[in-house]
């Protein structure tokens, strides 16, 4: 773990602590500096504002209740993060919503600010994405988005490593074989190789 | 998997350690062999491209806009709501559980009340009085029998029968029962005929005993 996250991860704790005797300000702290991560996370399993909206609500209402009885088995963006992933298919179960493939994405979803190369990236991401099952895309998202481990993945989806690893590996040759093609057509490759 | 370039065992290495060295979660000594192989290998460094490209693409701010302030808002509502709810709950919980022991105590006060009542309307007036309680002043008539240990209770039983009498107290420490007639008889000749039976040890008035 890096310096960075270790620090992260020591804040989030103390966070945790002031939330078990229920300082709602940690709440808020906590909330804010989670919820573009959550958000981005959650829009792998579904692409309904409302829905990410209610899960994010849902994740922090368990966070604030549960808050005392963390035992850092983890780390607390782990547990957050687990925590979401379980709402989120609740959700989705709950309404019998299958988590959403990312084909055609509006055009009124993407902001209006964002610059043009980003977009062109996003949908690049977007048009690979749509190729990968929804438990595929939730293990890139975690590996290359958020930037956790193996073992962080198995714990945050409940699953085995070797499973979570079967997945990443077959989202990875499914991600080789679409994007360079999509890339050609859509995005100039500007980054030097190293 | 379609890698007909990846099939050398460096390659297979290399495609294992790109995530966790664009994660810089990896090695330093991974890191530096990572640079070295793509150094020399361009399947590897298009994949490694690609890869980076990928973590960029995800490390982009979400196209979903949503206010974090909204939602804290409302879960802070929900919060409250919650709170207040379980106030209520309490409040409820507790004034039941009050009116509760306020009936019960008030119930224990009236049987109290009632039983008081009772046992005073009936004053000292015992309508029975036990053997094993203290012999009362010597009634009228009344004679100290004394039987012998071997008479029978049948015998005696029909001894007080035929001269009608009643025991009224007895046997005390020394095996003496307390007797009185039934009707107002001659206690002398009562006395007499105890005396005079088989069994019967001592009779004697008890108005004369010390």
């Amino acid at each position: 773990m890096k310096d960075a996250d270790i620090d992260a991860d020591e804040t989030d704790r103390l966070l945790l602590q002031r939330m078990a005797s229920g300082d709602r300000a940690a709440l808020a702290v906590l909330y804010r500096s989670y919820h573009g991560r959550l958000c981005r996370f959650l829009s792998r399993l579904t692409r309904r504002a409302d829905l990410i909206e209610e899960v994010i609500n849902d994740c922090f209402w368990i966070v604030w209740q549960k808050a005392a009885t963390f035992k850092g088995e983890s780390r607390v963006s782990t547990w957050i993060i687990g925590i979401a992933y379980r709402c989120g298919l609740k959700a989705l179960r709950q309404r019998g919503d299958e988590p959403v493939d990312d084909e055609n994405l509006p055009e009124d979803r993407t902001p209006a600010h964002d610059p043009g190369e980003d977009r062109e990236l996003r949908d690049w991401l977007s048009k690979g994405m749509e190729r990968l099952s929804a438990d595929q895309r939730v293990v890139v998202e975690l590996v290359y988005g958020v930037g956790h481990t193996l073992d962080d993945v198995a714990a945050i989806m409940q699953c085995p490593v070797g499973t979570i690893k079967a997945r990443l590996f077959h989202a990875r040759v499914k991600l080789r074989n679409v994007l360079p093609a999509l890339a050609g057509d859509q995005l100039t490759q500007k980054e030097s190789v190293p | 998997m379609k890698l007909t370039k990846d099939t050398d065992r460096d390659c297979a290495q290399a495609w294992e350690a790109m995530p966790w060295v664009l994660q810089d979660s990896a090695p330093p000594e991974q890191s530096a062999w990572l640079t070295e192989h793509l150094a020399r290998c361009e399947a590897c460094r298009e994949e490694f491209a690609q890869q980076s490209q990928l973590r960029l693409a995800l490390a982009l701010p979400t196209d979903i806009d949503l206010d974090p302030e909204v939602g804290l808002k409302r879960l802070m509502g929900r919060i409250d709501a919650t709170q207040v709810e379980e106030t209520q709950t309490h409040a409820r919980t507790g004034t039941w559980f009050t009116r509760a022991l306020v009936a019960a105590v008030l119930v224990q006060a009236l049987g109290i009340g009632v039983l008081g009542i009772k046992l005073w309307s009936e004053g000292d007036a015992q309508s029975y009085r036990t053997l094993s309680q203290p012999t009362p002043a010597a009634m009228p008539g009344a004679i100290h029998v004394v039987p012998d240990a071997g008479m029978k209770l049948a015998d005696w039983n029909t001894l007080l029968h035929s001269l009608q009498l009643q025991v009224v107290g007895g046997p005390n420490d020394v095996g003496a029962y307390t007797v009185v007639p039934a009707h107002a008889a001659g206690t002398s000749d009562t006395l007499q005929q105890l005396r005079s039976t088989h069994g019967i040890r001592l009779a004697e008035p008890a108005t004369t005993s010390p």
